[in-house]
């Protein structure tokens, strides 16, 4: 049925890249509808989520890792953990998958433009901001100063290194990586991402801090933003949830009145503060 | 809305006539419980009940719903499943009916759940009035009484010899069309009886519970020792949700052999402590305070935030059933009272 | 008939102590028959207690539900004991755990309370239905006398019994920190009646009576939550990796379901029938456990949950076992 949101749309698995390796391993999947016409209408914007199947094994929701800007495939990272997630390291190019969505909310990518843009992310987290560093490095003028704040456990663990590598290179875009532990041959940052938040200082003047990562590293950088000024309003971040449905109906995600499937995952730390509920 | 007689001699005519062409799920008196099964014939029919151990929630939004087939694998298919059926839930009590017009919020909204919508539409509810309320029913805190027809198609309420029944819509009238010779007009004095049966009903209501400003209230409260206090006694046993006629939460599931598979939804319950658990062994509801919160705050507070109505009926199954008497009504009444 | 204000002092006595974290007993519902768990936190908190033939919950439950939430830093854990009223069937099922060591003997403080029979909630609420309200339950020799709204009546104790009561074998709690009253000695011998008349049925009929049975199952699991010994941390229903038992509820499910529990609770179920008081369908589980328990009695002529010394039976191996090997 064309109209049923709980049918996922076929797509095949185009290319896997390894991004970390080790205990918990990440690999991002370039997937591409088998459906054309799906694939040209298949829009989003950068926050949005997408639920992945596996047929046979379940499903998860995803953020979307690639920029709308670049067409004809979106690509989600994936950490080995758990049922779902250890089946789809085990695929190989040419796999089918099941793709539905795009779900939740979006970064206000409009009402930003102009602004100065603060990303900090930790682990995993880094995937829903790449997709939104993707797009605004496309759109560059569009957009303030860019700076961004990046931590993993080790080098080993740092994602996405080729953006990285690249990034580092541009002459528009401040990259400030670190990693927790010294380890030989590390001359950048080592410690803790809130920590090298209060090194790089960024102004809180015309300026948008997003920040997404493990429950504990994003209490700190709120902690910190607001030491440097930032009010409720200019902080954003991601959650996430047990999800099941991906739309609001299974009741699992729900924090207050709120479905982070549908309501989120995007939110301001000002809506935070106003809703109470488990997070 | 048309008021009509349907003489008691008449009622398993008027199911027979049902069966000729709808799916007829009718109270059965199955190993000492009653609950909604479907019927081939009316005398199977059990109608000595106050309401039905199982909600006939069942009906439209299944136990065990498949969502779509497929060949599992890396390599898959898919194929959709077929919904329409027409059924009719005879005997179904107003408090219940009302649940399902709760329900209809969750389902419908932005994203439209088919199953559910489409088996709603293909689905008549025949109602019948409560006359002998239990000890655990109070509806009528909601301000919905035992005979209200407002969420039924058709309504029927025994005032003696006869049942007096009333069709509220189109979905009624098309339901009852060709069987004119099966029902008479009421009269006045009929519609009267119907009324003071309506208030011996409602008078018989002993337990009340304070719902003004109950969403309001409960902002307040989030955080207040006295949740503790109730939940404590909670065992988890799920039978609250199980039972809830309001209850919507649900798993998917992939089941599936080596050769054919089916993404299946279940009935889930956020009693469980795995409800919520996250895949790195984080928790955002890891004690049986916040799961209990949860719910009465779901059933009290975001759903009237997000729907405007409260999502509790006033059945009292959850009361009647809780092996630890774990009571909504004190509860509720009692976080009315808290002092913030 | 137990002393309702001598049970009110042993528990102001045990949560006065330091080292005692809470105590849990029965106080009144909230409406007809009901009784529910209460927590004493403080002495004052003592006057809720009550123990009338009302109480038929089994509080052993409680213990094992424990959670135990993340610690800061710099925080120590909460050791503090736990105190439980129980009777005399509830006992064994503490004295069960804790010889399979999920409870340590000293983190719990029992409270005992010698028991002549309980009213199965179900029975009474039969023999009296409507809009109860004030009700009192003594217990009088071999009958029960029961006040409502005023009006008293004596009802035999067969009429209103739960079967437990009528085979029991140890009213007297097992295993116990305090007592309240005098230890009472069993006159009952457990013949498993209902077991061996239903193995007289052919085996056709066995199938049709548990095929009816296991049809109305809704696997809401509250027999497993409500159970004092289901503590699995993952219970095997949950498990995705293998998934042994599937989500969706149809015959063949719910048979494997019932099935397993009943398996698992060999040679430890205790015969509380919390499982079948807390099934919203009125299956008869205790059927199932009851055939069990008489399997494991001839095969080994083991009782659960009698003595805490003893190692558990079916997780222990003597080498004088008549098998050669662990299986």
């Amino acid at each position: 049925m064309k109209d049923n949101p709980y049918q996922p749309w076929l797509a095949t698995v185009e290319e896997i890249r390894d991004e970390v390796g080790g205990q918990r391993p990440i690999k991002t999947f370039k997937l591409k509808f088998q459906d054309k016409e799906m694939q040209n209408n298949f829009s989003y914007i950068p926050g949005q989520c997408a639920m992945v199947s596996l047929f046979g094994e379940g499903e998860c929701f995803f953020a979307i890792s690639s920029s709308p800007t670049k067409k004809g495939f979106i690509e989600v990272s994936v950490m080995k953990l758990g049922k779902v997630t250890t089946a789809l390291h085990e695929l190989e190019p040419g796999d089918t998958v099941g793709v539905r969505g795009p779900y939740g909310n979006n970064f206000d990518v409009n009402g930003w433009k102009g602004k100065n843009l603060i990303f900090i992310g930790g682990g995993i987290g880094q995937a829903p901001l790449r997709s939104l560093i993707s797009y605004i490095v496309d759109k560059r003028k569009d957009y303030g100063k860019l700076d961004i704040i990046y931590g993993a456990r080790t080098s080993k663990d740092i994602s996405y290194k080729k953006e990285f590598a690249e990034l580092e290179k541009r002459k528009d875009v401040n990259v400030h990586l670190s990693i927790d532990v010294k380890e030989d041959g590390w001359k950048k940052f080592v410690g803790f991402v809130p920590d090298n938040l209060l090194k790089v200082k960024p102004s809180p003047k015309n300026s948008i801090a997003i920040t997404c990562g493990p429950p504990i590293m994003i209490k700190f950088v709120i902690q910190n933003l607001e030491k440097l000024g930032f009010t409720e309003d200019q902080i954003f971040t991601t959650l996430e949830m047990r999800m099941k449905c991906g739309i609001g109906k299974c009741g699992r995600c729900n924090i207050g009145n709120l479905y982070v499937c549908k309501d989120g995952p995007v939110f301001s730390y000002k809506q935070l503060k106003n809703i109470y509920g488990e997070r | 809305m048309d008021s009509l007689l349907l003489s008691k001699g008449d009622l398993s005519k008027f199911i027979t006539e049902l069966i000729k062409k709808n799916k007829v799920f009718a109270p059965v008196e199955s190993n000492g419980t009653i609950i909604f099964e479907q019927i081939s014939k009316p005398s199977e029919m059990n109608l000595e009940f106050c309401k039905s151990e199982y909600p006939p929630k069942a009906i439209i939004f299944n136990q065990t719903e498949t969502l779509f087939k497929f060949t599992p694998g890396t390599k898959a298919k898919i194929e959709s499943v077929n919904l329409d059926e027409k059924k009719v839930i005879f005997g179904i009590r107003p408090c219940d009916a009302k649940s399902i017009a709760i329900l209809d919020h969750a389902f419908k909204g932005d994203y439209k759940d088919p199953y559910f919508i489409k088996r709603r539409e293909n689905t008549v509810l025949v109602g019948l009035s409560c006359t002998k309320p239990e000890i655990n029913c109070f509806c009528t805190s909601f301000d919905d009484t035992p005979a209200s027809s407002k969420y039924l198609d058709i309504l029927l309420t025994d005032i003696g010899d006869n049942y007096y029944v009333e069709v509220t819509n189109d979905k009624g009238k098309q339901l009852t069309k060709g069987m004119s010779q099966l029902f008479k007009p009421a009269k006045e004095g009929d519609s009267k009886k119907k009324k003071e049966i309506e208030k011996k009903a409602v008078d018989m209501i002993s337990r009340h519970q304070k719902t003004n400003g109950i969403a309001e209230k409960l902002d307040k409260i989030f955080e207040h020792p006295f949740w503790k206090e109730i939940a404590f006694k909670c065992v988890g046993c799920g039978t609250c949700t199980y039972l809830c006629p309001t209850c919507h939460c649900f798993d998917i599931q992939d089941e599936s052999t080596l050769t054919k598979g089916a993404r299946i939804r279940v009935w889930d319950t956020c009693m469980n402590p795995e409800y919520t658990l996250h895949a790195s062994g984080y928790n955002p509801r890891p004690a049986r305070t916040n799961r209990v919160r949860n719910r009465i705050y779901h059933k009290y507070n975001y759903y009237p935030k997000n729907f405007d109505v409260i999502a509790c009926v006033g059945c009292g199954r959850c009361i009647d059933l809780c092996p630890v008497n774990i009571d909504i009504i004190d509860v509720v009444t009692r976080a009315g009272e808290v002092k913030p | 008939m137990v002393d309702n204000n001598q049970l009110k002092d042993a528990v102001k006595k045990t949560i006065s102590r330091d080292d005692v974290k809470y105590v849990v007993g029965y106080e009144k519902g909230t409406y007809g028959f009901q009784t529910t768990p209460c927590f004493a936190y403080k002495p004052e908190d003592a006057e809720k207690f009550i123990f009338s033939p009302l109480c038929v919950h089994n509080l052993s439950v409680f213990p094992m539900l424990e959670e135990k939430p993340p610690l800061r830093k710099g925080e120590e854990p909460d050791t503090r004991k736990i105190g439980v009223v129980v009777k005399g069937c509830d006992s064994r099922a503490i004295v069960q755990i804790i010889q399979e060591k999920g409870l340590d003997r000293d983190k719990v403080i029992i409270i005992g309370i010698p028991c002549t029979g309980v009213v199965d909630p179900k029975k009474i609420k039969a023999k009296f239905p409507g809009h109860i309200k004030n009700v009192e339950v003594k217990d009088e020799d071999d009958k029960f006398e029961i006040t409502v709204d005023g009006k008293t009546q004596k009802i035999p104790k067969d009429e209103l019994m739960p079967d437990k009561c009528k085979t029991c074998e140890y009213p007297t709690p097992v295993l116990y920190d305090i007592l309240i009253g005098k230890e009472i000695k069993s006159n009952k011998k457990e013949n498993f009646k209902k077991v061996n008349d239903f193995e007289k049925k052919t085996l056709k009929d066995k199938w049709e009576y548990w095929e009816k049975q296991f049809d109305k199952c809704i696997r809401c699991y509250a027999c497993r939550n409500a159970c004092p010994l289901c503590y699995c941390k993952e219970c095997m229903v949950d498990q995705l990796n293998p998934q042994w038992v599937r989500r969706s509820v149809d015959l063949s499910e719910n048979t494997a379901w019932n099935l397993l529990r009943a398996f698992h609770l060999a040679g430890r179920c205790i015969g509380c029938g919390q499982c079948e008081r807390a099934c919203p369908m009125n299956i008869p589980l205790m059927e199932l456990n009851k055939k069990i328990e008489k399997e494991i009695r001839e095969m080994f002529e083991y009782e659960a949950g009698v003595n805490a010394e003893e190692k558990p039976l079916l997780a222990m191996f003597k080498p004088d076992d008549p098998e050669e090997f662990i299986l």
